[in-house]
């Protein structure tokens, strides 16, 4: 049973220095043959749940031009979604028009995603993006006059020469805009990125910490609450679709190299066009076992703020997480917290997250 | 086969001088192999000592030639050529009559090249010099051959070969014939065969590669080994051609391999001799004196569960390697594990290796040791093989420390570096000889320790790898040494604790504790690193907590991307060792030997 879904949109205009992640130029042929290769997909697959999350993520969504949206709109009709349906389009802001605004407002799209990343010059050049603030402000303005009233910015920090000034600055500008929702992500110099070729170094681990601890104080006192590592939001604005990945639900993930979790096992499409449109669309499968469910339920689990429900934990695996995990140590050296009943990191240690859950994974007792 | 056709010959020469390629061709030339069969280096059979280039485990091979009607029996003999393996040299001597003396012919004679000649004529073996690779550009015969006629050899004596293009290897198999005189045993005497050589094999036990000196031994006979008193029934007798064939008698004058079941390995000791059980011989042959190890280190299976699988491995690898010493130790920061002592620091690597690759044991090796001697104030005296058996200072009145007589060859141009070199270690100058107008001969009386640790590959960078070396143990000489201990967090690290001289304890110390920064990770708490003598530190590092390990972006759903790197993370701490509370890695333990600035 799956509720949510991801639908990937492998399409951009220009590309990222930093991005690794499968995106093609729009010429309208491949586009069209892309979404008659997603209907396909989405006919074989989907079991008619009535779905509480719709993501539609790329590449740039927004890119595309307005009739492949409403082709892309009328793909999605067959999905069948709950009322209180929380539905994402992802994009940027230059490919972002009244019209379209209008169209997603029509097919029910209620959640909008951007990515600004930056407001510093030297760094827009870094990512090789642009940036224009007046156009921005009026898709917003747009944006929430049409009721758009959850909207995300992304922003990136740990830029190689950024300075704690310069994310200090685009603290203010982002929250100036007032978005509903934050994601903030250091940046990971990925292979075969334009960055990674230029021989680009990582900053260091202490800047890159500082930084993150200044964007947890800041949005914090500015009224956003810290709900999972990389993501702020204002009271109730949190992204369920996000949060359906750190519940270890599962999920649909349709189109070019999207993952899915759907019948205990976790599928990887293929980022090969080509095999994609000729129906070849799995590499990867995980099958999972009862073992590495809970070993996933762990990791993802302690992303969240609110950790690991320890009595959905017992329900679900009818195991005393205790149990399974000797990890009283851990608790008293206050690398883990117990809070009604939940198992948490505490936020100031979720920085060093990946170490921690190591740690916990290490301990587990194999009967 | 007649006796007097029987050659037993070995190939010596300086280590990358060309031995095992030779040794290939002769195989080659004398029908042994075709070309189609020939894998490089044939006689060295692990994969070790192919990666390596380097011989380590002895190999006979039984090569069949014709020369004017006359059929040969031909042994060759395998023998190791670093400086460490003397040891396995010596056996390889023992059992031939004759060597050949190969030289390169750009390199010209090194420093093993004269140490293994010096041993080959103790041996009273007869030598056919030989220069190889004259096919290199950079070759200089001539020059080689006055290098060998300053050395007692005639011009007319040397052959000229390449083993790569083939070019005198005819000449060569015929110098061997004409100059190696055969074997003198007596077929008709009780049997007397050297054991050169084991090895262990899971299906037949024991396998000893023998030399037979005098009499016949056949399958099905009962012999028995002189040193140890075991007796055994003959299963199998056999030569290595190089593919492996049965025979029915091995007798005097012949090399092969002969099996018992022999499944205790305490039975064998290579150099033993072996006789027959009824009509024995009255007196073992002299075999030789195993040699004393020189350099100790602990050796820790990573995962405290392997210490059997360990002693196993040992117990198998001592079987062809009787240098090889190890007894039971126990560490507090490693748990239970060996002392274990090696001829040299090659030695002791590739035991490492072969430990870890043959056997699928993950290792931690301390860092190694010579033996001290410590004399007490109580007039006693202790060996000390170990930083952790060496006394409290208060009860030692005179530390002393191995020191070698060590011989530097090298271009002249290379003096100064290598003086410099020589004194930054200890070592103290005693004279020095022109083998000709460009090469000379430097020596030194310097301390053990000293080499073991980083000498020869400072000397090969010094010297742009023109320069070699060789040494000889010496003699006992008053040291001021103290012992220095290494905490992680406050806590004494036994396995870290190494002896060094006073005066080179604080940089030492400072090198190391700079070194184990660079290599303990970062772990959830900040980690003090301090060096110290007798409580009081002298050097000190932190490794600062971690600040950031986190997966921060999530591409599309892609959440198996994170496990994989969490498991990868989780992997790499099986390599590491939990110390109290820090996770050390393997290497952190010869940070120590370490002194590079």
């Amino acid at each position: 049973m799956a509720n949510h879904c991801y639908i990937h949109i492998p399409f951009c205009e220009r590309i990222c220095s930093y991005c690794d992640f499968c995106k093609r130029y729009p010429y309208q042929e491949v586009v069209d043959e892309y979404l008659t290769a997603l209907k396909k997909e989405i006919e074989d697959l989907y079991q008619q749940e009535e779905l509480e999350t719709i993501y539609i993520g790329g590449g740039t969504p927004s890119c595309l031009r307005i009739k492949d949206l409403e082709t892309l709109f009328e793909i999605l009709k067959p999905l069948k979604k709950k009322k209180e349906i929380e539905f994402t389009i992802e994009g940027n802001f230059e490919s972002t028009t009244k019209e379209k605004l209008e169209l997603y407002k029509k097919v029910g799209i209620n959640r909008l995603s951007f990515g600004i990343e930056s407001f510093h010059p030297k760094n827009l050049s870094f990512l090789e993006r642009g940036l224009d603030i007046s156009h921005i402000q009026e898709v917003l303005k747009e944006a929430r006059s049409l009721g758009f009233d959850n909207i995300n910015l992304d922003l990136m920090y740990a830029l190689p020469t950024e300075t704690i000034e310069e994310v200090k600055e685009d603290i203010q500008k982002i929250l100036s805009l007032n978005p509903d929702h934050i994601s903030t992500y250091s940046l990971i110099i990925e292979d075969h990125t334009k960055i990674k070729i230029k021989g680009e170094k990582p900053i260091s681990e202490e800047l890159d910490a500082e930084m993150y601890e200044l964007i947890c104080k800041e949005l914090k006192k500015n009224g956003y609450i810290h709900y999972e590592i990389s993501n702020f939001s204002k009271e109730k604005k949190e992204s369920h679709h996000n949060l359906c990945y750190w519940d270890n639900k599962e999920y649909y993930g349709f189109g070019l190299g999207a993952s899915s979790y759907l019948n205990h096992k976790r599928i990887m499409n293929t980022r090969s066009l080509t095999n994609y449109r000729i129906g070849k669309r799995v590499v990867e499968v995980e099958e999972l076992d009862n073992h590495s469910t809970i070993e996933y339920e762990v990791l993802l689990n302690l992303r969240k703020r609110e950790g690991i429900d320890l009595n959905h934990f017992k329900e679900t695996y009818h195991k005393d997480f205790f149990e399974l995990f000797l990890v009283e140590d851990l608790i008293q050296k206050k690398f883990l917290l117990v809070e009604n009943n939940h198992l948490m990191i505490p936020e100031e240690k979720w920085y060093i997250s990946n170490e921690i859950i190591v740690q916990i994974l290490e301990r587990e007792k194999y009967e | 086969m007649k006796q007097e056709n029987i050659r037993n010959f070995c190939i010596i020469a300086h280590i990358d001088h060309g031995k095992s390629t030779l040794a290939d061709r002769i195989l080659e030339v004398t029908g042994a192999i075709d070309k189609r069969e020939m894998k490089d280096q044939m006689l060295d059979s692990m994969d070790l000592e192919r990666e390596r280039g380097i011989t380590i485990k002895l190999n006979a091979v039984q090569l069949s030639y014709q020369k004017e009607g006359e059929v040969y029996q031909l042994n060759l003999i395998d023998t190791p050529g670093h400086v460490d393996f003397s040891y396995e040299v010596s056996r390889s001597l023992a059992a031939c009559e004759g060597a050949i003396l190969v030289v390169d012919a750009s390199q010209g004679i090194e420093a093993q090249t004269l140490a293994n000649l010096y041993l080959a004529l103790d041996n009273n073996l007869t030598i056919v010099p030989v220069i190889n690779k004259i096919d290199l550009p950079s070759a200089d015969p001539e020059k080689v051959i006055k290098e060998l006629e300053n050395i007692g050899f005639s011009r007319e004596e040397i052959v000229l070969t390449s083993a790569k293009t083939g070019v005198g290897i005819e000449e060569l198999i015929h110098k061997v014939i004409e100059k190696i005189p055969s074997p003198k045993g007596k077929k008709n005497s009780p049997l007397k065969a050297l054991i050169f050589d084991s090895l262990f094999d899971s299906y037949r036990g024991v396998i000893t590669s023998i030399r037979v000196v005098d009499g016949i031994v056949k399958t099905g006979d009962k012999i028995k080994m002189m040193e140890t008193g075991a007796t055994y029934e003959v299963v199998g007798l056999s030569i290595n051609t190089p593919k492996e064939e049965k025979v029915d008698s091995l007798s005097a004058g012949e090399v092969g391999y002969l099996y018992a079941s022999i499944k205790s390995i305490e039975d064998v000791e290579v150099g033993d001799t072996i006789t027959l059980e009824e009509n024995p011989a009255e007196e073992r042959l002299p075999g030789y004196k195993p040699m004393k190890p020189t350099v100790y280190c602990g050796l820790y299976p990573i995962d405290s569960n392997k210490f059997e699988d360990l002693r196993e491995a040992l117990e198998k690898l001592k079987l062809n390697d009787a240098a090889l010493t190890y007894e039971p130790e126990t560490s507090k920061a490693l748990g239970f594990g060996f002392r274990c002592g090696f001829l040299g620091l090659l030695h002791m690597e590739i035991i490492e290796e072969r430990i870890e690759r043959e056997f699928n044991i993950d290792l931690i090796a301390t860092s190694p040791s010579v033996v001290y001697e410590v004399l007490l104030t109580d007039k006693t005296k202790v060996m000390v093989d170990s930083p952790t058996k060496m006394p409290r200072r208060e009860i030692i009145s005179k530390t002393l420390e191995p020191y070698v007589k060590a011989s530097i060859f090298t271009p002249s141009e290379y003096i100064g570096p290598i003086m410099e070199l020589c004194q930054d270690k200890r070592g103290n100058f005693l004279n020095m000889e022109y083998l000709d107008e460009t090469r000379v001969t430097i020596h030194y009386d310097s301390p053990l320790s000293e080499i073991v640790y980083d000498f020869f590959d400072r000397l090969k960078s010094s010297t742009k790898g023109y320069a070699s070396f060789d040494y000889e143990i010496n003699d006992y000489k008053e040291s001021d040494l103290v012992k220095m201990d290494i905490l992680l967090n406050g806590e004494v690290v036994d396995a870290l604790s190494v002896i060094v001289h006073k005066d080179f304890a604080y940089s030492r110390g400072r090198i190391v504790c700079e070194k184990l920064k660079e290599i303990i990770p970062r772990q959830l708490f900040e980690v003090p690193i301090q060096a110290a003598i007798g409580g009081h530190v002298i050097a000190r590092e932190t490794v600062k907590a971690l600040r950031k390990d986190v997966l921060a972006k999530c591409y599309g759903g892609d959440v198996t991307r994170k496990k994989k790197l969490l498991e990868k993370q989780k992997e790499g701490k099986k390599r590491m060792k939990q110390i109290g509370s820090v996770e050390v890695p393997q290497e952190a333990f010869l940070s120590i030997l370490s002194t590079k600035e």
